[in-house]
């Protein structure tokens, strides 16, 4: 019984789910209560199991009992191996301080509590279901599930035209990259002989190199679309129109990370060698080219929380980077080390969008330092991780990746420096322009650090951003098994970011000074335009491949069949017949005497027949 | 004895009559009794054949009784159809069969 | 004991129609009969599978009007009918008293016939049971149908007719050539060395019951009858009786055992072509509708094409195919209750705002939350989302088209389907139309998303404006099937 409690990771969050949402719409606080309770729960059971206070393989439950020849049954089980319970200390632990925090920033919003904290509560339940499954159907499943808590969440304010609009595109561009990720499960089950990851790493050796491509790759559609990779970044930086918290949680810390999650996971358990030099160029290059591509967007943004978007999916196309380069566990630093300064980064704009009327636009701010001083000093920390200052948790996790890179392609190398540069850049000016100079609306003059429910988790959230880095920390809580984090280490590596880092800081303050400035310098040319119209990727994808091919495709087949399959071969077969009928029918004029003619030839052609063809009758 | 030839000859013509009338005429009542012309027909060589048939000067019953089972028939056939035509008579205000061809439409 | 499921109805029917009994409450009372009887029949045989006379649990008539359960997919089947027939009685709104009489008994006889032709053994009493619940849905779209209804009414009535003489001559042909009438007796002459021969009859076959559950390219009489139906019958035809074409399929399959790869064989790539068609070109036709029934309508006849998969993936193994047989069996309940779900709250979505429309619609889950909520979750249900009933048969299906098969050279003789076969490491013809069928996946998240954007979110939109509560059996019958897709979603085993 007792080696069952790991069940409770699952069922916790589910029904506390359910009884939110069934029971309690009527009050909020019970809700919100619930919820919190539950992630607590699920944070101290993680923490049990860490230290080793509670121990034991749970049972598997078999989901579908359709054990054949070559497929086991579809069980659900819990693999509760350290890479998997390090990173369900960040998904509790993460998810335990957003629940906190949403209560001071959903203040305004209660009579949709119970929807709320149920939504949170299906993430966690959903996100636990990717971090803990033991095969890729269960994955699959907790793939799908937080695809739609993220649709529910995102979609929250669904009266706003486009809240509904962006959860409808996550959702559906997520599908999208499921539709890969599927083909790719079948595939390994086939190629494999199983989809659990204990069994899955033996007989890599005589397949084939062009299947184990196609299987992995495949399996990267999935991480694409979970993940936000170029082609299918798209829908990350709408689903900022989510409420904040939840931007913190889901779409930067830890759902978004699912995808890295996995790939390393399939690293781990099918081993270096499935993942062929094809399928580890493409995947890097996926993540180099997002790196790239975001971090450029992200320069000439407005929106705060846009902003942060697009570093996230840039930070995400290292980590993919990471993965293609076979580093697995640089890739899992970063992703922890990001975990906690972007949701520390996330939480810290809720607090200041909540502060000014929820204004998101950053040009509306302005001198923010002084009058929201906890605020501020924690965005900062975060920012300074983010940007890789030495000592600083994002400057170990970025120097590992670089390493890895220097070492297997030096080109992602520089590609890795050039982000970076651009990193500490729009980061600064983020900063600059927020907290520096004077307010520049009404909404900014009168903001004020929020109360405890809000400052307590920035405040954790900060001392984690500082001190997850270092050895002492990160040796313990990094998700990847026996991992050993490097200190200081002075190399082409570390000049290079250093590089990076001042060339980055100095820019930014050469343009935008002291935050003084009302308006962009930068804006107004063709090139901020295209940035800020996302390198015209989501138009393209609107109107040229929803709105032309989609739509177009769609009517056209429509048409098609109703024109073709209905109109021509249904109803024209009908018509025919309607023809064929008329002209039969003068047979049958009405006229009594030809009706008898008609029987009396009848009948003598039979006695005919008779009497003549079958004489013998 | 009058021979069996005789008998299929007046048969014969009486069918014959009554299906000429059945073919050409238009007034329902006609073309009724013409089949019942034909029915007679049909019994006269029955019972002919029945005699016929017959050894020993004792005739084949089965014959006359289909004869009489033919009469019986016709009898009731005759009353059903007079009432159809009446019926048709009130609903059309004619017995031409030119009358009743409303189904082909 | 099984009778009494026929004839309860029956007789409820006929005093609703002859003697004028309350229509509400006699439907209501049979309805209820025919649940708890049947739940118990399905529980107490799926407790004792081995046990000879439970799973023959009752005989009427000698041998040539035998209804049993033994046959592998009738509980399931008769799972899904008690429990969609409840919830389209209970949830039944008729617009005035005398079309609550002719919609009680219409649904009656609809839910009859099925039961009766899911629980038939005899070949011949199987097809006249189902040709028996074909009347009322003429009946009741030609009288009580939207839009064009006679035009629908006819349409159908000619598809179906047609497809059903089809079906019949398959079926006499089969019969002959095997000298047995009834499935299990076909099972027996096969394991005894019989085996079904022939392209023509299997063709037959694949045509009439394909036709019935509008397999592409003979689909057209069904999106535009479910849109036209009145919401009990949608129900019924969709969720329930739609399903007697495959159901027929599979049986015959079974009972054929390694034998129906031979004999439908012949047809298995052209059906696999043709699902395709169902899967995408009528998953497109979906996308483009504005209507919320013609929506849902082609949505039903897309989803046919995974079933007609998990058949071809069945066959394509000669039967030695478990998990396609299984994931069949919970698609195709899954499917049911989901559809007639949809066509519920269709109905009710309909009262409220008097439109299908879905431009005129929107922000209608602020208004009626209850109803969004559980739209949602149907929707979610038929787009396939992991702990809804779908899922659990879709996947199954999925899994069960790779049954067999290892990376190998590619298998075919040239052309591009080789290429694309050649990449994923050989893949058969079964393997490569589940890849492109997998795309059905984004359609159907599409359409049903794009739908539930513009009729509940969003600002409040015109039509949601005259939105008022829902009544006290519109949610309990919502509830009910909504109960059912959460529990085989979760548990898909206890149905197995």
């Amino acid at each position: 019984m007792i080696q069952n409690l790991p069940w409770l990771f699952l069922l916790l969050p589910l029904a506390v789910a359910a009884i939110d949402w069934l029971f309690f719409k009527k009050c909020a606080c019970c809700a919100a209560a619930l919820s919190i309770l539950s992630a607590l729960g699920t944070f101290g059971l993680c923490i049990a199991y860490l230290t080793g206070l509670c121990t034991g393989t749970p049972d598997v439950y078999t989901w579908m009992p359709i054990a054949t020849e070559g497929m086991p049954s579809l069980s659900l089980g819990l693999l509760m191996d350290p890479l998997a319970m390090r990173m369900m200390l960040v998904v509790t632990g993460i998810g335990l301080l957003v629940h906190i925090f949403s209560l001071g920033y959903m203040k305004g919003d209660t009579s949709n509590h119970s929807r709320y904290f149920a939504g949170l509560s299906i993430f966690m339940f959903s996100m636990t279901m990717i971090v803990l499954a033991d095969n890729l159907a269960m994955t699959f499943i907790g793939w799908e599930m937080v695809g739609f808590s993220s649709y529910l969440l995102i979609g929250h304010w669904f009266n706003k035209e486009s809240a509904a609009d962006a959860a409808k595109k996550a959702f559906i561009t997520n599908r999208v990259g499921d539709f890969g990720f599927l083909i790719g499960i079948l595939l390994t089950m086939g190629v494999f002989g199983t989809l659990s990851f204990s069994e899955m790493g033996t007989g890599t050796e005589a397949i084939p190199t062009a299947v184990l491509t196609a299987t992995v790759l495949c399996l990267f559609c999935g991480a694409i679309g979970k993940s936000a990779q170029f082609p299918l970044h798209v829908w990350l930086p709408d689903a900022m129109e989510g409420p904040t918290p939840v931007s913190a949680l889901i779409h930067a810390a830890t759902m978004v990370a699912a995808g890295v999650y996995m790939m390393v996971r399939l690293q781990v358990s099918m081993g270096e060698g499935a993942f062929t030099e094809t399928a580890c160029l493409v995947i890097a290059g996926v993540g180099a080219i997002t790196a790239v591509l975001a971090a450029l967007m992200a320069v000439q943004q407005d929106d705060i929380k846009r902003v942060l978007a697009y570093s996230t999916l840039s930070q995400l196309g290292y980590m993919i980077m990471a993965v293609g380069l076979l580093a697995g566990e640089a890739a899992m630093f970063h992703l922890y080390t990001h975990a906690w300064f972007k949701a520390l980064l996330f939480l810290g704009a809720g607090a200041i969008i909540v502060r000014c009327h929820h204004e998101q636009d950053i040009w509306k701010m302005g001198g923010l330092g002084n009058r929201m001083p906890i605020t501020t000093v924690c965005f900062l920390m975060g920012t300074f991780a983010l940007i890789a200052i030495p000592g600083f948790s994002g400057f170990f996790s970025k120097e590992l990746i670089l390493d890895a890179a220097l070492e297997k392609c030096p080109f992602f190398f520089w590609v890795g420096a050039g982000v970076a540069a651009l990193t500490t850049f729009y980061m600064a000016r983020l900063c600059i322009i927020t907290f520096c100079g004077s307010a520049r609306a009404h909404g900014a003059e009168h903001a004020k650090d929020g109360g405890f429910t809000m400052s307590m988790p920035l405040l954790l959230l900060a001392v984690m951003a500082v001190i997850s880095g270092f050895g002492f920390v990160a040796d313990y809580l990094v998700p990847f098994e026996g991992f050993h984090a490097h200190g200081f280490e002075l190399g082409l590596p570390f000049y290079v970011s250093m590089g990076a880092l001042v060339v980055g800081l100095l820019l930014a303050f050469v343009i935008y000074g002291c935050g003084k400035r009302s308006k962009d310098p930068l804006s107004g040319n063709f090139i901020s335009k295209s940035l800020r119209e996302r390198l015209y990727i989501d138009k393209f994808y609107d109107k040229g491949i929803i709105g032309i091919l989609q739509e177009c495709g769609a009517r056209t087949i429509e048409f098609a069949d109703s024109a073709i399959i209905r109109g021509l071969f249904a109803q024209g077969a009908a018509w025919f017949t309607g023809k064929i009928g008329m002209l039969l029918s003068w047979i049958q004029g009405g006229s009594l005497r030809a009706y008898s003619l008609i029987i009396g030839i009848g009948v003598i052609f039979v006695i005919f027949l008779l009497a003549y063809t079958f004489p013998s009758l | 004895m009058t021979p069996l030839a005789h008998y299929l000859i007046l048969s014969g013509i009486l069918f014959s009559i009554g299906l000429a009338g059945v073919l050409i005429r238009k007034n329902i009542i006609v073309v009724f009794m013409c089949l019942e012309m034909m029915l007679s027909a049909a019994n006269i060589s029955l019972v002919a054949f029945s005699r016929a048939q017959g050894t020993e000067g004792v005739p084949v019953y089965d014959a006359q009784v289909l004869a009489l089972f033919v009469v019986a028939i016709a009898a009731a056939e005759v009353a059903i159809g007079l009432a159809l035509i009446v019926a048709m008579f009130r609903a059309r205000k004619s017995v031409e069969s030119t009358a009743i061809t409303s189904l082909k439409d | 004991m099984l009778i009494w499921l026929i004839l309860v109805p029956v007789i409820a029917a006929a005093l609703i129609g002859l003697a004028k009994a309350p229509a509400r409450l006699t439907a209501l009372a049979s309805a209820t009969f025919t649940l708890i009887m049947g739940l118990w029949a399905v529980i107490s045989t799926t407790l004792n599978p081995d046990c000879a006379e439970c799973a023959c649990w009752s005989t009427f008539a000698g041998h040539d009007l035998q209804f049993t359960l033994a046959l592998p997919l009738s509980r399931i089947m008769l799972l899904l009918s008690v429990i969609v027939t409840f919830a389209a009685i209970l949830g039944l709104k008729a617009p005035d008293k005398a079309a609550e009489r002719s919609w009680s008994v219409s649904a009656l006889l609809l839910s009859t016939g099925a039961i009766g032709a899911f629980l038939s053994d005899n070949i011949i009493s199987f097809y006249a049971f189902h040709e028996l619940a074909l009347i009322p849905t003429f009946v009741m779209i030609g009288y009580y149908g939207r839009g064009d209804r006679r035009t629908i009414a006819w349409t159908a009535t000619v598809y179906l007719g047609l497809a059903s003489m089809v079906l019949l001559a398959g079926l006499l042909l089969l019969c002959s050539q095997m000298g047995v009438w009834s499935f299990s007796a076909i099972k027996v002459a096969v394991a005894a060395g019989t085996l079904p021969t022939g392209c023509l009859t299997a063709g037959l076959l694949l045509v009439g019951f394909g036709t019935l559950v509008s397999l592409f390219p003979f689909h057209s009489w069904a999106a535009p009858a479910y849109a036209s139906a009145p919401t009990p019958i949608a129900m019924l035809h969709a969720g329930v009786l739609k399903k007697f074409g495959l159901y027929g399929l599979f049986t015959l399959a079974w009972a054929f055992g390694p034998a129906c790869e031979s004999f439908f064989g012949c047809w298995n790539n052209l059906l696999l072509v043709l699902l395709l068609g169902n899967v995408l070109w009528v998953g497109y036709v979906t996308v483009a509708q504005t209507r919320l029934d013609d929506m849902l309508g082609n949505s039903s006849v897309m989803h046919m094409g995974y079933i007609f998969l998990a058949f071809a993936a069945y066959v394509a193994l000669g039967g030695n195919n478990e998990l396609a047989f299984k994931g069949a069996a919970v698609l195709m309940l899954a499917h049911g209750l989901t559809i007639a779900l949809l066509f519920l709250l269709t109905g009710q979505i309909e009262k409220q705002t008097r439109t299908l429309e879905m431009d005129s619609m929107g922000g209608l889950a602020q208004k009626l939350p209850g109803l969004g909520f559980i739209f949602g979750l149907a929707g979610l249900a038929s787009i396939g989302l992991p702990l809804l009933a779908n899922f659990a048969g879709e996947f199954t299906v999925f899994v069960s088209c790779f049954q067999g098969w290892t990376f190998g050279e590619p298998q075919f003789e040239s052309g591009m389907l080789n290429t694309i076969s050649g990449w994923f490491g050989g893949l058969g013809p079964v393997q490569l139309a589940l890849i492109f069928a997998l795309w059905g996946l984004v359609i159907s998240a599409i359409y049903m998303l794009r739908a539930f954007r513009r009729i509940f979110e969003g600002p409040v939109g015109l039509a949601s404006e005259r939105a008022t509560a829902l009544s006290c059996t519109d949610k309990l019958s919502a509830a009910f099937l909504a109960f059912f897709i959460v529990l085989f979603g979760i548990f898909p085993f206890i149905v197995l």
